[in-house]
């Protein structure tokens, strides 16, 4: 395998002495496999210890590691260099969130939305695990699944302008996680997320960009589950002005 | 310094820890309980578990064949009645995921489907696609958000047990965006922290799998067990590391040398047959295959890649359909990382460090001899897994123990709180720990990397304490890390701010891990004998039950800065004794020669 | 917050960095091109109930060339907003089955594009014939 040189340019910010972040410049020799995150590992080992960046797994599976690579939201373990301009490669930390150090964000307002849709099954009755599991085909399990698999990786809000420009907004992530959850034969919490999707800051915030479905690297499609419940809060306004109906059974 | 007060303490926010969190919250919604991660919860290691959770379920299979399915593969190292309490509570706990929203993969009429594993007689294991531990973290994390009683402290670093008068009382950790210090005094604390992995140069572990609990207990006198145990998974990515699911072989994969051979039927596992049989071949036991790599090694049967000796793992008979059905990871691992569409290439594998079976010694309950500590998961040894751990036994072990060492820390949080008059003494301990800890900062940083220790650590690990080892090298490896543990004590950071600096804490965590690493190497060279993933070249090639029917204890010796002091403990045999541990058709054979109590694999 | 602070990147130009936002916002900025011409229409329909007089004389002022600039420039806005909401429009539906497998995005893109292009077409050769 041959052996090249990349010049990985990283945003850096020391919140202790810079007014603003500024750019810096590391050379690094890189193999065909190697990730971006590996070159970060690289420029952390060897040439600049004090950079911060998140990482655990390495295999797109924990959502530490999202960034602004050549500016767009990407996972850095799972770009590679060689597919990178040879004249370099630009890292920043994640769009429209608040820089903590370097490549760090403050993920804190996805963790407050994330709590706030009620992100678990809320059963219809009571049941013990002695009553066994609750039955669920491979097709009604299909209704929910492809939602089911956001890894909190963040590369969603940072493709979203909407949120970039107000940052009050639900989002693509929590509400792809609400509709995993309505979606799920299993719940009964469709009436207690609505006021959610209703909200001055739910659904209606979304202008249908769709750049979050293309970032999103697990193919959740969240633009679809914002859409959807574009619909879906339609449907519920008007149905409750019908005497004596409820929006949903 | 902040100051926070607690009935539970857990540290570690993965399968175990949300487990133990929910497990309190559940007994008692005003119990407080303070749930400490180094990282944001989804961050867990438990997010990466592929294959799926053991839960006997069929008609035909019984908590019998899972109890000695387990013990025998354990090379009957395991605490056996732990064992029978573990697959009688498997089922149960699975059941209460999936009424917890768990994804678990479903049979066409709607219940849960099952898949074969390594070393299992009868297919019980639970799975989710392939990406089981993913939607396991989910769904405990989301589902510990409805307990508002449930306190969480995300990105705090823990640096401290804090122990006095023989019991617990608490922890210290660092706030990791601020660089402030936080304690949390508790009559109870729960350690999940997961394994020790990355003191190994190849391994498939996120990179925060660094033994911290394990090394936190072991300071304050508590016995790591059975740390030699460290398990090669045999499937995973050359260089990464990264880990290809047994699953691929429970659903028909192949491995195949560079001659295209089936070699593990040359190992005591064939022979060969064209559908998956159970405990045959490919569905062997890790340690046994990890092992037959070794050998095809030096017998110059691999393939030489960029990244080492690799050997084909073939699932093209599988078909695209199929692989995209059951194993969907694992087909975007290949073509994303490796550039392979595994329906039309075989994959190339090879072992990896993969799980540390040993870890805080503790009984039944969860309990450390430390009265106040508990611990589950990866970073305990309750005593299922034994000298090897069967796939899919680990991502049941999290659901079962988190919750009984929740509850037992609990009913010890209940009956033994802590006092008014504890307060004074804790808050000197937790001064004089947070005084060690900013000796990193205090040092001025000299010309020592710390990724040169980290680096120097794992390759002689690698070395020493590989998947054959020999007690020479095993010796060289226990005077290598006790250099590195001096270079370590002399690591100045460069970074001065306390704000969010991880070259801090990776210096503190590398201190974890030498401590760890010290306890596996020098386990390992005491054990003179070979079982389980413990396999020895040097003379001591047999299983030798006479002395060494026992787990290892490792404990921290007189001086904290020196090596362990390493002494035996008594195994628990009850209803199945120690037999000949076979697989493939000698295991067949053995079983079938066996009285009906089944005294065989 | 103890010393932390965190840095908050502003948000002008967002829309200049990146390809995918300035396709965006020309695909958006269509609907000026939508809207121009439907008012264009609604001052003919004017012009015809307005009597024979402002109606030719509305015909001619079509013909200026401004005119027909701007209704050259509406036809390819109008066509590439066509397009481009067809390309969205799966974001917006619920999943579709047809013979046991879900419809893809590009299918219903597809099928989407199909009809507009024949209902257009359609419509034209309907035009045609009754103005003969």
């Amino acid at each position: 395998m041959s052996a090249r040189n990349i010049e990985m340019t990283v945003l850096r910010y020391r919140p202790e002495q810079d007014a603003e972040p500024y750019p810096q410049a590391f050379t690094v020799p890189f193999t065909d496999d190697m990730s971006v995150l590996q070159g970060l590992q690289y420029i952390k080992d060897e040439l600049d210890a004090s950079l911060a960046f998140r990482w655990s797994c390495r295999m797109a599976i924990c959502g530490s590691c999202g960034m602004m690579i050549d500016g767009v939201p990407k996972l850095a373990c799972k770009t590679f260099l060689r597919d990178c301009s040879p004249a370099g490669v630009r890292v920043e930390a994640l769009a429209h969130f608040p820089i903590e150090r370097d490549l760090v964000i403050v993920v804190d307002d996805f963790l407050a939305k994330l709590q706030s849709i009620t992100p678990y099954i809320v059963p219809r009755e009571a049941r013990s695990p002695a009553a066994g599991e609750y039955l669920q085909t491979p097709q009604q399990a299909a209704l929910f699944e492809q939602f089911s698999a956001c890894i909190n990786c963040l590369l969603c809000y940072a493709a979203c302008p909407q949120y970039g420009l107000n940052p009050r907004f639900l989002g693509p992530g929590a509400i792809a996680l609400l509709h995993r959850y309505n979606m799920d034969t299993r719940d009964a919490g469709q009436d207690q997320r609505m006021p959610l999707i209703h909200a001055e800051d739910g659904v209606f915030n979304c202008t249908a960009v769709g750049y979050c479905s293309k970032v999103c690297p697990k193919a959740v499609d969240p633009a679809n589950a914002v859409n959807l419940n574009k619909m879906e809060s339609a449907k519920d306004y008007f149905l409750r002005l019908l005497p004596g109906a409820r929006s949903r059974a | 310094m902040d100051q926070y007060q607690a009935d539970v303490v857990i540290v570690g926010a993965g399968g175990a820890g949300l487990r133990a969190a929910i497990a309190v919250a559940e007994r008692d919604p005003l119990a407080r309980i303070a749930l400490v991660s180094k990282v944001y919860p989804m961050r867990s290691h438990t997010v990466a578990a592929e294959g799926g959770a053991a839960g006997v379920v069929q008609a035909h299979d019984s908590l019998e064949h899972h109890f000695h399915d387990t013990v025998a593969g354990g090379d009957w190292l395991c605490e056996q009645d732990v064992v029978d309490y573990f697959v009688a509570h498997c089922t149960e706990e699975l059941v209460q995921l999936e009424h917890w929203g768990c994804p678990w993969s479903r049979k066409a009429d709607g219940h849960v489907n099952v898949r074969a594993f390594g070393g299992m007689k009868i297919e019980r294991t639970w799975f989710a696609a392939d990406r089981s531990g993913f939607h396991i973290l989910h769904t405990l994390f989301q589902t510990s958000l409805k307990h508002p009683s449930i306190r969480r402290f995300d990105e705090h670093f823990c640096v401290e047990l804090l122990a006095a008068e023989g019991s617990t009382r608490g922890v210290l950790t660092i706030d990791v965006a601020s660089g402030e210090f936080v304690l949390i005094e508790a009559p109870a604390v729960v350690m999940a922290t997961g394994g020790a992995g990355r003191v190994f140069r190849e391994n498939t572990n996120g990179g925060i799998v660094t033994g911290d609990g394990m090394a936190l207990a072991y300071r304050c006198g508590v016995p790591l067990r059975d740390m030699e145990f460290v398990q090669y998974h045999p499937t995973c990515m050359p260089g990464t590391g990264i880990l290809f699911t047994e699953a691929c072989r429970g659903e028909g994969g192949l491995l195949v040398n560079r001659d295209g051979y089936r070699y593990l039927q040359d190992y005591g596992l064939g022979p060969p047959s064209d559908a998956p049989r159970n405990k045959f071949m490919e569905l062997g036991p890790r340690d046994r295959l990890s092992q037959a790599f070794w050998h095809e090694q030096r017998k110059g049967r691999t393939f030489e890649g960029e990244h080492g000796s690799v050997v084909h793992l073939d699932l093209r008979h599988l078909g695209a359909a199929r692989l995209l059905e059951r194993l969907p990871q694992i087909y975007e691992l290949a073509r994303e990382f490796l550039g392979i569409d595994p329906a039309l290439t075989p994959i190339p594998v090879r072992p990896a460090v993969h799980y540390t079976m040993g870890g805080i010694l503790v009984d039944g309950r969860c309990a450390a001899p430390l009265p106040g500590l508990f611990a589950a998961g990866e970073c305990s040894s309750v005593g299922i897994h034994g000298a090897n751990r069967l796939g899919s036994n680990s991502l049941s072990e999290l659901c079962v123990f988190g919750r009984v060492a929740g509850e037992q820390a609990l009913e010890h949080a209940r009956s033994r709180p802590l006092l008014a008059a504890h307060a004074a003494g804790t808050r000197r301990q937790a001064q004089q720990a947070m005084e060690r800890a900013l000796l990193p900062l205090a040092r001025q940083p000299g010309r020592e990397r710390l990724s040169a220790i980290r680096t120097d650590m794992a390759v002689s690990m690698e070395r020493g304490c590989g998947i054959y080892r020999l007690g020479s090298e095993m010796q060289t490896t226990c005077d290598k890390l006790a250099t590195l543990v001096e270079r370590c004590d002399r690591l100045g950071v460069g970074q001065r701010s306390r704000l969010f600096n991880t070259e801090w804490l990776l210096a503190l965590e590398l201190g974890h891990q030498l401590d760890v690493a010290r306890a596996m190497a020098h386990s390992a060279l005491e054990r003179r004998e070979s079982r389980g993933a413990h396999q020895r070249l040097d003379g001591f090639e047999q299983r030798d039950d006479i002395n060494y029917l026992k787990h290892s204890l490792a404990t921290v010796g007189a001086d904290p800065a020196g090596p362990p002091r390493i002494s035996y403990g008594e195994v628990r045999i009850t209803h199945s004794p120690p037999g000949l541990r076979a697989y493939g058709a000698a295991g067949e054979a053995a079983a079938a020669a066996a009285a009906p109590s089944g005294a065989v694999a | 917050m103890n010393g932390r602070r965190p840095y908050v990147r502003p948000m002008a130009g967002w829309w200049r960095r990146n390809p995918y936002f300035i396709e965006y916002m020309v695909h958006e900025a269509t609907a000026l091109f939508v809207g121009g011409y439907a008012l264009l229409l609604v001052a003919g329909l004017a012009c015809l109930a307005a009597g024979e007089a402002a109606w030719n004389a509305w015909l001619a002022w079509l013909a200026t060339p401004p005119c027909l600039a701007f209704s050259l420039l509406s036809l390819v806005a109008l066509v590439y907003h066509t397009i481009t909401w067809f390309l969205i429009m799966p974001r917006t539906l619920p999943p579709i089955q047809l013979g046991g497998r879900r419809l893809s995005a590009r299918a219903i893109t597809t099928t989407g594009l199909a009809i507009a292009t024949a209902s257009n077409l359609l419509l034209l050769l309907l035009v045609g014939w009754l103005s003969r």
